[in-house]
């Protein structure tokens, strides 16, 4: 019952798109770091890859009636959708040289900044919303 | 929607400091020679860039982003000093025993670069303009 | 003498009085029904919201502040529903502990 709880919401999304934009953070930053770098080509995660997984998984689950697995837990089933939104978070997407301009990159960061506490915002308000069910108190 | 307006000031950015090198480019090369396509040592030529709007980075409401369509070379009159002993100097013509040096004229130069450094700082504004308003709507939700 | 003469319509209250309880039972059932509607539209408003979260988040063509705009009301309209609540918990509590 208990981690079904939450499978009727938002959360575990919300919880992937913060995953997802930290990672994201990781790789940008990165490229931040190495731009003396000679031949260094700049690195991303693919945004549009990972919000069209997501979206396969969330039709998925409301095909499967709202029984959603909860992301702590390791999916063994080669078809869950969940797995293919995990590995949008590994697979790198390396651009071609004439991209290596700074200041794209820090529009980068800032944009994938604005995703992830976008997320965060959402999701503590989801997290306050449940409690003042469950306490009854509003 | 407010992500396009990120990229549009990062274009601008990016098409600023393009600007910005040529402009550092004709100061540090006031005086000097290159080599052209014959081989042959002829003075260097002021670059200068062309804006043009980017239509890869648009909103369907008719807001673009910039890009360098070209960088282009002026192609002006020479400067010709009077010296017969220079190692480039014109073998023979009219302008025989002068030497060609490039036409750069500094004051344009610079006033360029302020209004480059001007256009660089108006639109970091409003990246940051951007960002604060992004941040604001967040406080919809308390 | 004008005291005297407005007795009459005094007395024209208890023999309505009869009739009373069965329009207040009348407009008991409309009331349960009222509350069905609002909660369902609650339910609607919380579905709707979690909709336009989803859209945002996998890339829709969703402004985020209308988005975060509709949780907000939706969350409103939910603490709402949820001090009705408990003041109709509370109502019925103290009637329960009425001695008879």
């Amino acid at each position: 019952m208990l981690p079904n709880l939450f499978g009727s919401t938002n959360i575990p999304v919300l919880q992937e798109v913060l995953q997802f934009s930290q990672a994201r953070h990781a790789v940008l930053v990165g490229n931040l770091a190495n731009v003396n770098t000679p031949g260094y080509r700049t690195r991303d995660l693919s945004v549009e890859n990972f919000q069209a997984r997501l979206k396969e998984a969330i039709e998925a689950s409301h095909r499967s009636g709202g029984t959603s697995q909860s992301p702590g837990v390791l999916t063994t089933d080669p078809q869950d959708p969940l797995r293919e939104v995990r590995s949008t978070m590994t697979t790198l997407l390396y651009h071609d040289d004439t991209n290596i301009d700074l200041e794209k990159q820090v529009a980068e960061i800032t944009k994938n900044q604005y995703m992830h506490n976008l997320a965060l915002t959402v999701m503590t308000n989801q997290i306050q919303l449940l409690e003042s069910a469950i306490s009854e108190r509003v | 929607m407010m992500m396009t307006a990120f990229d549009i000031s990062a274009s601008a950015l990016v098409a600023q400091r393009v600007r910005m090198d040529t402009i550092s480019s004709n100061l540090a090369n006031m005086s000097s020679m290159q080599r052209d396509a014959n081989g042959e040592m002829k003075p260097y030529d002021a670059r200068y860039v062309i804006f043009q709007t980017d239509d890869r980075i648009s909103t369907p409401y008719g807001a673009t982003g910039v890009k360098v369509a070209a960088v282009q070379t002026e192609n002006v009159e020479p400067l010709y000093r009077w010296q017969p002993n220079h190692p480039y100097a014109i073998k023979e013509g009219p302008k025989k025993g002068y030497v060609a040096y490039p036409k750069v004229n500094m004051n344009a130069e610079f006033v360029d670069a302020l209004v480059a450094t001007r256009a660089y700082e108006a639109n970091v504004g409003a990246m940051e303009i951007t960002k604060s308003m992004s941040q604001q709507t967040l406080r919809i939700l308390g | 003498m004008t005291a005297i003469t407005s007795l009459p319509n005094l007395s024209a209250t208890p023999l309505t009085g009869g009739v009373r309880p069965q329009a207040s039972a009348e407009a008991q059932k409309p009331f349960k029904d009222f509350m069905l509607e609002a909660l369902n539209e609650v339910n609607t408003m919380q579905q709707d919201a979690d909709k336009a979260v989803q859209q945002l988040v996998t890339g829709g063509d969703v402004n985020a502040a209308e988005v975060l705009t509709t949780l907000q009301k939706a969350d409103m309209s939910f603490k709402l529903m949820m001090q009705i609540r408990n003041k109709l918990v509370q109502a019925y509590q103290e009637v329960n502990n009425i001695r008879i």
